[in-house]
């Protein structure tokens, strides 16, 4: 600390004023590439922000590796248990919601349905009845 | 890849862009030279060049759709 002059600011939080336009920097250029019409525009924003989101990340690794920078406390394991309990009730009551709305929907040609073996046969011949609209799907 | 004109919206954007570059530009100058730390120092060294790089991608981004754009305000 002796031979420097007295410092305008501790190193730690000249680190992080840049660290912290960086990532908002980040975000604006996501934010930029989502709202562009022209592909020309989009793709350089999106390299942009790649290259904005390394510095982050660089600049952040630099902070770490010299203690400037405590990472938040991991959670305990019951917490990751309780999400993940909860999040796959989620899904399974999406996938069941996704599979019957498929196979109330307008069913579609045959054809395009490819693979899905789920489609009951019956329900097919009901909808074929020529009064029913012809369906674009 | 087909250029389109520009719009107001990425006109605003590609603006405000290069005035956050800007600042990152003299952010990493100023925070490097008055940082101890010489890793920090060395990265920040380097990030202001990156920053100058991007202020010019910005700015040739604007030259190259001033040919395509138009010279009135469409209806």
């Amino acid at each position: 600390m002796q031979q420097q002059q007295q410092q305008f600011l501790p190193d730690g939080d000249l680190a992080y004023t840049v660290l912290a336009d960086l990532k908002r920097v980040t975000r604006e250029y996501a934010t930029a590439a989502t709202e562009s019409s022209c592909p020309v525009v989009r793709q350089q924003f999106t390299q942009l922000l790649n290259t904005s989101l390394a510095m982050q990340g660089e600049l952040f690794t630099a902070m770490s590796q010299q203690q400037m920078y405590n990472t938040a406390s991991p959670v305990i394991r019951q917490e990751i248990d309780k999400q993940m309990k909860q999040y796959q009730q989620t899904q399974q009551k999406t996938n069941q919601f996704v599979q019957q709305r498929k196979s109330t929907a307008n069913p579609p040609s045959p054809q395009s349905y490819g693979g899905w073996a789920y489609q009951p046969a019956p329900q097919w011949q009901q909808q074929n009845n020529p009064q029913q609209p012809h369906s674009y799907m | 890849m087909n250029m389109q004109p520009l719009t107001a919206k990425e006109l605003e954007y590609i603006a405000d862009s290069m005035s956050n570059e800007d600042l990152l530009i003299k952010q990493c100058t100023a925070a490097a030279l008055s940082c101890t730390n010489l890793q920090i120092q060395q990265v920040l060294m380097h990030q202001s060049q990156v920053h100058m790089q991007q202020y010019q991608t910005l700015l040739n981004c604007l030259q190259q759709h001033q040919g395509i754009a138009p010279t009135q305000p469409s209806s």
